[in-house]
């Protein structure tokens, strides 16, 4: 079985080592079922899915591993797959532009509104909600009319030209710039990440932590070994005594990013977090902002990377609301 | 994550399934060959399966599992009413997209 090319081997090639991967609970199988119900899917659905995905390993005659890869990886990559198609249900009509965006998901015609995505994890309490928020610096509007909710367990993205207003509009999200016109209620537990400063130069890392952490009501060791906890599953090591300002471009937004999590809020909203992240960085992020997400986090992040897209729920087109 | 050798097939991935679930009712791997053998792709499993259970949980294709004279069962899908609705909306989209492709990379070449 070794060498399997990309595609489908012949099924006449390899038959003899079938036995063993296509019953029980054990082995890729297992895995891929354990790593569905740790996403939330339920139990019953989980057990068809990974059952269904060894029998068609099994009409293949391939061993899953070969087909699928590393089985954790898949049932992700499946339940994103799934979720993809999912109808944008809290997406106002305008603000949604599928031919442009996502050329992925092909047929907005066959999708029934307001269907319920079987298997996906059901939106939780609203988190966010803004209502003809716009704003104005003197006389001209940045923005005007904005309505926007967002959900536990969801992931909205903000899109638009630079010059439309993302960053302003995360800010009033966050409560850091007033709105002209509208009004905005959030949850109380709200991380907010900067596209750029948000930290100090002359501190450490771990002085970061302690500093944000007793901003949020963190005794300084929870805060610190917290802090080293979000920033490792960002590949990331912070080495004692280094100050911030000689961190990469990359590794102080990972700095952000841990800051921003720190307090375990219930929504996050992330300014292009990834500036200066390299690719495997940056594929790491998405899996921290898929794990928040199946974490029942609601996350907003603002991005002009529009293939960045088949990861989120809703997209507002923050040029298209003009 | 799991890519298809030419990224711009993704988008028309649905639309070849359909268009060969129509033909006739298949399995995942009869439809991997199939594609195959059209030399439109080698579609990884990773890719194909989620799609074939995607259609499925859309209602546009419906599927029945078959035993096989040699080996273990096999799901066939087969297109449904609506699934043949998209396909043909799909159908009309991708021979825009098609035309428009020639046109521009035939406007030069001709001289």
């Amino acid at each position: 079985m070794s060498g399997t090319p990309p595609g489908l081997p012949d099924p006449a090639g390899d038959r003899d080592g079938r036995d063993g991967w296509t019953g029980g609970r054990d082995g890729w199988t297992g895995r891929f079922e354990d790593e569905l119900l740790r996403l939330g899917l339920q139990p019953a659905r989980a057990r068809r899915l990974a059952e269904e995905t060894a029998q068609q390993a099994a009409e293949s005659a391939t061993a899953p591993d070969a087909l699928f890869g590393p089985a954790h990886l898949y049932a992700r990559h499946l339940l994103t797959e799934l979720n993809t198609a999912a109808p944008p249900a809290a997406v106002p009509p305008r603000a949604t532009q599928p031919g442009a965006i996502q050329p992925g998901a092909i047929q907005p015609g066959a999708i029934q509104p307001g269907a319920v995505r079987p298997g996906a994890i059901q939106p939780g309490p609203v988190r966010l909600r803004l209502t003809g928020v716009g704003k104005r610096y003197r006389r001209r509007t940045v923005f005007s009319g904005v309505d926007l909710t967002v959900r536990a367990g969801e992931v909205t993205a903000i899109v638009g030209a630079n010059g439309c207003g993302k960053s302003t509009l995360l800010r009033i999200c966050a409560g850091l710039t007033r709105p002209t016109t509208g009004t905005v209620h959030r949850t109380r537990r709200v991380g907010f990440v900067p596209q750029d400063g948000g930290t100090a130069g002359w501190l450490t890392a771990g002085e970061h932590f302690r500093l944000f952490g007793a901003a949020a009501g963190l005794a300084a060791r929870r805060a610190g070994s917290t802090g080293e906890h979000l920033a490792a599953r960002l590949a990331w090591r912070p080495e004692p005594g280094q100050l911030a300002q000689h961190l990469s471009g990359g590794t102080r937004q990972k700095l952000n990013l841990v800051l921003g999590e720190l307090h375990a809020p219930d929504l996050l909203l992330l300014d292009e977090p990834y500036q200066g992240f390299d690719q495997g960085t940056y594929l790491d992020f998405w899996k921290q902002v898929l794990a928040w997400r199946d974490a029942g986090k609601a996350v907003v992040v603002v991005t002009h990377l529009l293939h960045d897209l088949q990861h989120v729920n809703h997209v507002h087109d923050l040029g298209a609301a003009q | 994550m799991v890519t298809a050798p030419r990224p711009w097939l993704h988008g028309f991935l649905d639309l070849c399934l359909l268009a060969m679930l129509r033909e006739r009712p298949d399995y995942g791997y009869g439809l991997a060959q199939r594609l195959a053998a059209a030399g439109v792709a080698d579609v990884p499993g990773g890719t194909l399966y989620p799609a074939l259970l995607r259609l499925e949980q859309q209602g546009l294709a419906e599927p029945r599992w078959q035993p096989s004279e040699s080996g273990p069962r096999r799901k066939y899908y087969a297109v449904t009413e609506a699934g043949r609705a998209a396909l043909d909306a799909q159908v009309a989209e991708w021979q825009r997209f098609r035309d428009g492709i020639d046109l521009l990379v035939t406007a030069g070449a001709a001289r």
